[in-house]
């Protein structure tokens, strides 16, 4: 073997991936060449320099999509329930339309009218103008039983069942619900998804709030991640500034704090002196260090109070 | 390669009732897919970090390729492992991914900054208070590079180098994932170990 098909054969050996033939040949060679193997220590010391790239925290993003999944799938097994009618309908309406055409019109006709007897009285009442469905009762609690002199038995049933609400995020309704689901405690997925769907549509003062509260207080740094992404159009106001600066200062996760600087410095403000001056000292993540300091030295500011 | 025993203890600990697990998942047990899941959602999570650096894609991939499973799940017929079913469908869906970032020429997750070239996603402290803070400033900059040296990688080269190098998979495996031979995934590591060494030539 050459000097340079051993060259050609480093990287792979190195990873113990080439056959055993060319393994024996490759140490034959190294065994009495001093300047591969001066090549192949190199080579060792490239791949494990690769190493130097730090792992990714993701215990908060771990549980975060956990708790998402969790919520998919419940949302697409009921899908699946919900859909099931409507597939033996679609079947069915292929099967029809297999059929001759002459005999297809009267039948059509016929369908279409039963559609609309049948569609005017099942139309839910609920969430006007929206569409929603409900299920049947999720969970039921007998209060009372009593029995009249007629022999009949009258239960008390408090009942709770699911409803489907569907409708554009910028619906009253639908944000209602989705500011309800922001603070849904117990279920840091749902407060993802709500606070995902509720970022573009921060122009509304109950969703802005929402999502200062959500930067602020929210336990989870997903959910203080997704606030933050729709807060991004508004980092100029004073309100927002505020909270960014507060983030920058006080919260926990570096990617957080990355996120908040990266916003800060989108719009140049001069009062920010004191919070980047503050952040140097005490920050130990080495991005958002540096680019408080960079910030710093384009204000002319310097790195510390006096 | 700080993941590959990461990875292969998931696998061990999953392998023992592992095809119970799926053929009670394929009947419907909720709780059976949880299982699963859990058996594999770490290394999931972290080949689409490392892959894409960008926690919101990495959520992004989890919640498609685990939906992707559940609704495919009665499909599979135990033709591979389902380690390698499940990984096929993990990598498809970042190539996907990386693919459309190349099109879109997305904003690189690494930025120069007054210290060097910093990775804005990988800046999670690991440094220990007695630690060098010349080693550690030199450390930053030189995973800067490493992440800016993978991100000029084609999608396929990138992907290939990750599960080799980081993740510790053998190229007939990766093969199988990528739908390809285990000579055509030498052949793109190989290259990508060439590109990769000299883009870091002043580093290392």
């Amino acid at each position: 073997m050459s000097c340079e098909e051993t060259i050609q054969e480093i990287p792979l050996y190195c990873y113990g991936e080439v056959t055993a033939e060319a393994e024996e040949n490759v140490e034959a060679h190294l065994a009495g060449c001093e300047k591969c193997r001066l090549e192949l220590a190199r080579y060792r010391v490239f791949l494990q320099a690769l190493d130097a790239r730090p792992q990714i925290a993701e215990a908060g993003l771990l549980a975060g999509c956990r708790a998402q999944l969790r919520v998919e799938l419940a949302r697409d097994t009921d899908g699946r329930a919900h859909r099931s009618p409507f597939r033996a309908w679609a079947e069915t309406l292929r099967e029809f339309s297999r059929m001759h055409i002459p005999f297809r019109v009267p039948v059509g006709a016929m369908a279409l009218l039963a559609l609309g007897f049948f569609g005017a009285r099942f139309t839910p009442e609920q969430f006007g103008g929206l569409g929603a469905s409900v299920a049947g009762p999720m969970f039921s609690t007998v209060r009372s039983i009593e029995s009249d002199a007629t022999g009949n038995v009258q239960i008390a049933v408090d009942e709770v069942r699911r409803h489907m609400v569907s409708g554009k995020p910028r619906d009253p309704r639908v944000q209602e619900l989705l500011l309800s689901a922001a603070r849904e405690e117990s279920n840091p997925g749902l407060r993802v998804e709500s606070i995902g769907m509720l970022q573009n549509n921060s122009d509304s003062q109950a969703v802005r709030s929402a999502l200062l509260d959500a930067v602020t207080k929210d336990p989870n740094a997903g959910v203080r991640l997704k606030a933050l992404e729709g807060l991004k159009s508004f980092a100029g106001e004073e309100t927002v500034r505020r909270t960014l600066a507060s983030t920058l200062l006080h919260d926990e996760d570096p990617r957080v704090r990355m996120q908040a600087i990266d916003l800060l410095t989108a719009h140049r403000d001069d009062a920010l002196v004191g919070v980047l001056q503050n952040a140097v000292q005490k920050e130990d993540n080495d991005y958002v260090r540096a680019r408080c300091r960079r910030l710093l030295a384009e204000m002319k500011a310097s790195l510390g109070t006096f | 390669m700080p993941f590959a025993v990461g990875t292969i203890s998931a696998r061990v600990a999953a392998a023992p009732d592992e095809s119970d697990l799926i053929r009670a998942a394929q009947a419907g047990d909720q709780d059976a897919f949880e299982r699963l899941v859990r058996a594999y959602d770490q290394s999931v999570l972290r080949i689409a970090m490392n892959l894409l650096r960008s926690p919101d894609e990495a959520r992004d991939v989890y919640q498609e390729a685990f939906l992707k499973v559940f609704r495919n799940l009665h499909s599979f017929r135990f033709d591979c492992s389902f380690h390698t079913w499940l990984y096929r469908i993990v990598t498809n869906i970042c190539l996907d991914h990386l693919r459309r970032r190349k099109v879109r020429k997305e904003e690189s997750t690494v930025v120069e900054t007054v210290d060097g070239p910093m990775d804005r996603i990988g800046q999670v402290p690991e440094r220990s208070p007695h630690s060098d803070p010349e080693r550690c400033l030199w450390n930053t900059r030189l995973a800067g590079k490493i992440n800016g040296a993978l991100e000029a990688l084609t999608p396929r080269e990138r992907t290939v180098f990750e599960l080799r190098h980081y993740e510790g998979l053998r190229l007939r495996a990766i093969g199988d994932m990528l739908g390809t031979t285990e000579e055509a995934a030498k052949n793109c590591l190989f290259r990508a170990t060439q590109k990769m060494r000299m883009n870091l030539e002043a580093f290392v």
